[in-house]
């Protein structure tokens, strides 16, 4: 086992650098840099180009690409992510402002996703193609089928329509304000948790039908066990794996994925952050955002590997 | 049965008449007044759309930086709130221009002190002028070229600045009403010229008290402010968000009382039928218009056919009609704002190519124009545009429709805002390119520099030695006739030669909660952002 | 799906029932799975609609005319018309055609491209499999947003570009997906005793793994269908994806339609509503075929 969790752990590394290596170079391929926009400003900015090569060399922008990339390696080698070329801050304080509220919202979400996936999951497959099963599947691929930005608008437009309330503008941490906090967040993760409530509903029922075709239950049947018995104590706990899975990995995604989500109630979130960063060309934003997302990607992955490899002892000797 | 009035009650009648008489004299105009007494109180709510990189107006061009930093600033110059295009000053209380032109003082206006308490002095203007104009190594002053006639700038005493220059310069007046021309105190300027990157102290109506990046930023009262009894507000807060129906939203539920830069209106439509009289709309034309650049270098369109035949293809008249309801692009105009002092008359609008009232006429003279320069089947040409919605999109989408009807057919390629800059400004990659000229003010040397040989804003990339002795000869005209002779000049050239095309002028909806007193909006969202007048009738 | 295994064959059980017709299939798919049989018909309808949108479309999506903007839907225009006065039923269905085009390409491309990387990476083991698991881990770690930006910056916003941008990320998921079933084959007895009878990698390849991951990959194609759908919506929301005044579906629901949404609410309705009903069409079928493919389910 020890071998496994070493051989893994090392495993982390070169995917992170790899993303790391493809994400420098692809942002620095991609026309236009932070000076431009600086200058540019809205539309009105002179752009000049003596002023241009000057706040390039100052930023660090004419060295070139594989200088860059050891400079950045070398800095995150001693947790320096650097500074923001946008604001001149540095990259850790920015990311710290934004992280608390994602990182609310991505529980909350999961929280709630799974409360709500776990049984449906479980009663569309054991009522499998009954009517029950049908309903919750339409209800879950509503969930899947309808863009994400648009529920968003939507949910907020009904708000303002018929009640003249919109959610407050600005984060307050739920141990400061925990009424404005809910105010704030409830939209968004109740909107974030049916989606992925879908999606997970949709996983649990089929690993659940998987697991109730095997034989051992089967004989849990053929002993005369009662449904409620069979299903939760025998079925539930093996169809559980594929589930956590999922739930990891999304759980993971919510962290830095929630772009419009994000936008639309404005959240002062991650998501719009590393959209935001790319848009300005913020190099060391982009690179640290992607680093952590990637990371806690991975981080997630290697969890639940592990709690398979723990679980099922053949996967360890692969 | 009728009463004859006897004599008595006739006095007192008369005798009560007159008082009231007296009293609606005297007292009326203060009972009216009563109503509108500025109520001192209450924090202003405003969404924004985003934020700025740094908190430096000088080194800034966004209005994300000078609307949320405006007020805790005073300059030299301002531009009349309520009076647009008026100068009047701000620290300064007067100044005098030498004959010649070449000199320019200003007094300075005593007991102004600084958010620290420290006074502001003459020294503090020159210095952040200095920065300004001859900005040190490692400080980025975005506008320091439309300075490039100051020689210096001179403090000989503590009430008094002077600027010399080397040549007359008919726009300078202007130029320092520039509301990003903040005065810093200089004692921080001399420990790090960048230090007000990330703070703010100023001699403004308010205080810097907070920001949050990507979410809020406040400011609260400073009760030093030199002008007695302002400001009437206790402070004021800006709300980030990006996302413009979502801002909308948010002035729909009061949580904001003021959007000061624009909304649609299809947006102000709904907020007007929800909140009816709760709300105020106030549409201003905007020192502002979008068009395209050719790039001057690139065949076709160094043939002066061609982009005569684009500029006739397109029907400015219909496209004001069409997409003033989409976008707020409203007047049509040459390359100053019409209606401004400098706008060229309809008369003379109306001769030259692409501006005729016969669309049908132009479309023909165009085909024309292309099937001469060799392309008698049409020409497929490439649309760069930066891929935002209002009015970018929807200017092109006109655009493209158009000059389907001469044969032309274009491929429309949206580039994020640092791609277009890019190619735009830096690489000068792109046939045609959606570009906007929008400034602080009706301002010519700002409006038209971008038409002079190696100007960075002339991305078209021509050169045409006639519009850089008529743009010189212009800067240096002090008599506004003669200036407004040239600056006319030489909008038909650029106009016959077609070496830009000039699309429409914008207008925006500026709306706010009734509540917000004493707003008025100018024809951009730079300037009047100090709110020191602002008051709010109820919470 | 049947598999030939040449030389170890089970004896076929007596046909207790006629062969079916593809008639008599179709039929008993509809009465086994009615959700699935919905969705294919939705899948269908598209079909029909993308691919003669030029006759039935009335007019053309790209023709403005100014003088009905924001015309509610009547009998002149049945879905209205947009801020252009293109009239929105003719775009939704050159829409389709977008859709469509975007969702099967990417699907199938990142598909086939996942599924052939999984196979050969399971099939020769060791450092080619470590290094396409390298590979595969990395572009699923990859955000997808930079990887649009990128190819919409440098090839530019047009469809094919959003194809390319949307089928990359399904790559890595299709060649988990594929992967983990290649490997359970090949560890199969009877593969190793083909191999023992001297059967050349490409025959063992072809003969025996392909057909065996065809049902996964066929469930992967389906789901990520409406995944490419909608992707493309939202990078065209972001302005990523196709451009004006192309009738794309994510286009037409993305920038100003939420703020047309009190005062023309079918310029955002009706291509939202085609989203949906595609993506739940794709979803319903994909899964009801999944239902049917998957041996695992199939209850024998």
């Amino acid at each position: 086992m020890r071998t496994y969790v070493a051989k893994r752990l090392l495993l982390i590394l070169p995917t992170l650098l790899g993303v790391a290596a493809v994400v420098f170079v692809i942002m620095r391929v991609i026309p236009g840099d932070v000076t431009l926009l600086i200058l540019g400003g809205d539309q009105t900015g002179r752009i000049d180009p003596q002023q241009v090569a000057a706040m390039r060399h100052q930023l660090g922008l004419d060295r070139s690409i594989p200088v860059q990339f050891g400079a950045w390696l070398w800095g995150v080698a001693r947790l320096d992510f650097g500074t923001s070329l946008w604001t001149g801050q540095p990259v850790i304080d920015e990311v710290m402002v934004r992280l608390p509220l994602s990182l609310e919202v991505a529980v909350l979400a999961t929280i709630v996703s799974v409360l709500l996936a776990i049984p449906f999951g479980m009663l569309a497959a054991v009522r499998r193609d009954s009517w029950v099963d049908y309903l919750i599947r339409l209800v879950s691929i509503g969930g899947l089928a309808i863009p994400s930005f648009w529920v968003g608008i939507l949910v907020i437009l009904f708000l303002v329509i018929y009640f003249g309330w919109g959610p407050p503008l600005e984060f307050t941490p739920p141990w400061v304000d925990p009424w404005a906090n809910f105010q704030q967040l409830v939209w968004p993760v109740l909107t974030v948790g049916y989606r992925y409530a879908a999606v997970t509903t949709r996983m649990t029922r089929s690993t659940v039908l998987e697991v109730l075709r095997e034989d051992y239950i089967r004989t849990a049947w053929a002993k005369g066990l009662r449904e409620r018995a069979v299903v939760i104590h025998h079925a539930l706990k093996n169809a559980m794996l594929p589930v956590i899975a999922l739930v990891g990995t999304e759980f993971a995604f919510l962290i830095g994925g929630l772009v419009v989500t994000e936008t639309v109630f404005t959240l002062n979130g991650v998501g719009r952050f590393v959209v935001d960063a790319v848009a300005h060309r913020d190099y060391p934003v982009v690179q640290a955002l992607v680093f952590l997302i990637a990371f806690c990607f991975v981080m997630v992955n290697l969890l639940i590997d592990l709690t398979y490899a723990w679980l099922d002892p053949r996967i360890r000797y692969h | 049965m009728t009463t004859r009035p006897r004599p008595r009650s006739v006095g007192f009648t008369l005798l009560a008449l007159a008082l009231l008489i007296v009293s609606l004299v005297a007292f009326g105009p203060r009972l009216l007044q009563a109503a509108d007494t500025p109520r001192h109180g209450g924090v202003l709510l405003a969404v924004i759309g985003a934020d700025p990189p740094s908190l430096d107006p000088h080194q800034e061009s966004t209005f994300a930086n000078i609307d949320m930093v405006a007020p805790l600033y005073s300059t030299l110059l301002q531009i009349d709130p309520y009076n647009y295009p008026k100068i009047i000053g701000d620290l300064a209380t007067e100044w005098k221009i030498s004959p010649d032109g070449l000199t320019y003082t200003f007094k300075i206006r005593s007991s102004v002190s600084f958010h620290d308490g420290s006074p502001l002095t003459s020294a503090d203007v020159k210095a952040s002028y200095d920065k300004i104009i001859f900005p040190p190594a490692g400080v980025r002053s975005v506008r320091k070229n439309a300075y490039s006639a100051v020689t210096h700038v001179e403090a000989p005493d503590a009430s008094t600045v002077v600027f010399k220059l080397k040549f007359p310069s008919a726009s300078l007046l202007d130029n320092l009403a520039s509301p990003w021309n903040v005065i810093f105190p200089k004692k921080y300027l001399d420990r790090d010229p960048n230090y007000f990157k990330t703070h703010a102290i100023g001699s403004g109506p308010f205080k810097f008290k907070s920001y949050t990046r990507g979410s809020t930023f406040e400011g609260e009262r400073f009760p030093g402010y030199f002008v007695k009894d302002r400001p009437y507000l206790d402070g004021y807060k800006f709300y980030i968000s990006p996302e413009t129906s979502v801002r909308a939203a948010a002035i729909r539920s009061g949580r904001a009382y003021v959007e000061f830069r624009d909304l649609p209106n299809a947006e102000v439509e709904a907020i007007k039928k929800q909140l009816g009289d709760k709300v105020t709309v106030q549409e201003t034309p905007v020192t502002g218009a979008w068009g395209v650049s050719i790039n001057n270098t690139v065949k076709p369109f160094n043939d002066v056919r061609v982009r005569r035949a684009l500029s006739l293809g397109i029907d400015r008249y219909t496209m004001a009609r069409v997409l003033a309801p989409l976008t707020g692009l409203r007047y049509v105009g040459a390359l100053m704002r019409p209606g401004s002092e400098w706008g060229m008359p309809e008369a003379e609008l109306e001769k030259l190519p692409g501006f005729g009232r016969d669309i049908e006429k132009n479309r023909a003279e165009a085909r024309r124009l292309l099937a001469e320069a060799g392309y008698p089947n049409g020409l497929k040409v490439v649309l760069k545009n930066r891929n935002v919605k209002l009015p970018y999109q929807d200017f092109a989408v006109f655009l493209i429709q158009e000059w389907h009807k001469i044969g032309v057919e274009v491929e429309h390629r949206p580039l994020e805002t640092a791609a277009w800059f890019s190619d735009g400004q830096d690489t000068g990659n792109f046939e045609l390119i959606v570009s906007p000229a929008v400034e602080f003010m009706d301002e010519p040397d700002q409006f038209l520099g971008r038409y002079a040989t190696g100007s960075t804003q002339n991305w078209g990339r021509f050169s045409d030695p006639q519009l850089d002795d008529l743009f010189s000869r212009q800067a240096r005209a002090l008599d506004p006739a003669e200036r407004k002779r040239l600056i006319n000049e030489l909008e038909k050239i650029v106009l016959q030669k077609a070496y830009y095309l000039p699309g429409l002028w914008w207008s925006r909806n500026f709306v706010q909660w009734t509540k917000v007193k004493n707003y008025v909006a100018p024809p951009n969202y730079y300037t009047n952002q100090k709110l020191q007048d602002v008051w709010l009738s109820e919470d | 799906m049947s598999v030939n295994y040449p030389l170890v064959r089970t004896a076929e059980p007596a046909p207790l029932s006629p062969p079916l017709t593809f008639a008599r299939e179709v039929a008993s798919f509809v009465r086994a799975k009615p959700l699935g049989a919905v969705g294919a018909f939705v899948i269908l309808a598209m079909l029909v609609v993308a691919l003669l949108a030029h006759t039935l479309a009335p007019y053309d999506p790209y023709l403005a005319d100014y003088s009905a903007q924001f015309a509610r839907p009547s009998a002149e225009h049945w879905f209205g018309t947009d801020e252009f006065g293109r009239d929105v039923l003719s775009r939704i269905m050159y829409g389709a055609r977008i859709a469509l085009f975007v969702g099967f390409s990417a699907s199938f491309a990142g598909c086939s491209l996942g599924a052939m990387l999984a196979v050969l990476s399971a099939y020769r083991g060791g450092t080619t499999d470590i290094l396409l698991e390298r590979l595969m881990d990395i572009l699923l770690a990859f955000p997808q947003l930079i990887l649009a930006l990128a190819v919409a910056s440098i090839l530019g916003a047009a469809v094919h570009n959003v194809v390319i941008a949307v089928a990359i990320p399904i790559v890595p998921r299709a060649a988990r997906v594929v992967r983990a079933t290649a490997l359970s084959v090949k560890q199969n007895p009877y593969v190793e005793a083909v191999h023992a009878l001297g059967a050349s990698h490409a025959r063992v390849v072809l003969r025996h793994i392909l057909p065996n991951v065809m049902a996964p990959f066929i469930i992967m194609l389906t789901a990520q269908l409406g995944t490419a759908i909608l992707a493309e919506a939202a990078l065209s929301y972001l302005g990523l994806g196709t451009a004006e005044p192309t009738p794309s579906w994510g286009l037409m629901l993305s920038g100003s339609a939420p703020a047309y949404a009190e005062k023309a609410p079918w310029i955002g309705l009706f291509p939202g509503m085609a989203i949906s009903l595609a993506v739940f069409g794709f979803s319903l079928f994909g899964d009801s075929l999944r239902d049917v493919l998957d041996p695992k389910l199939r209850g024998r």
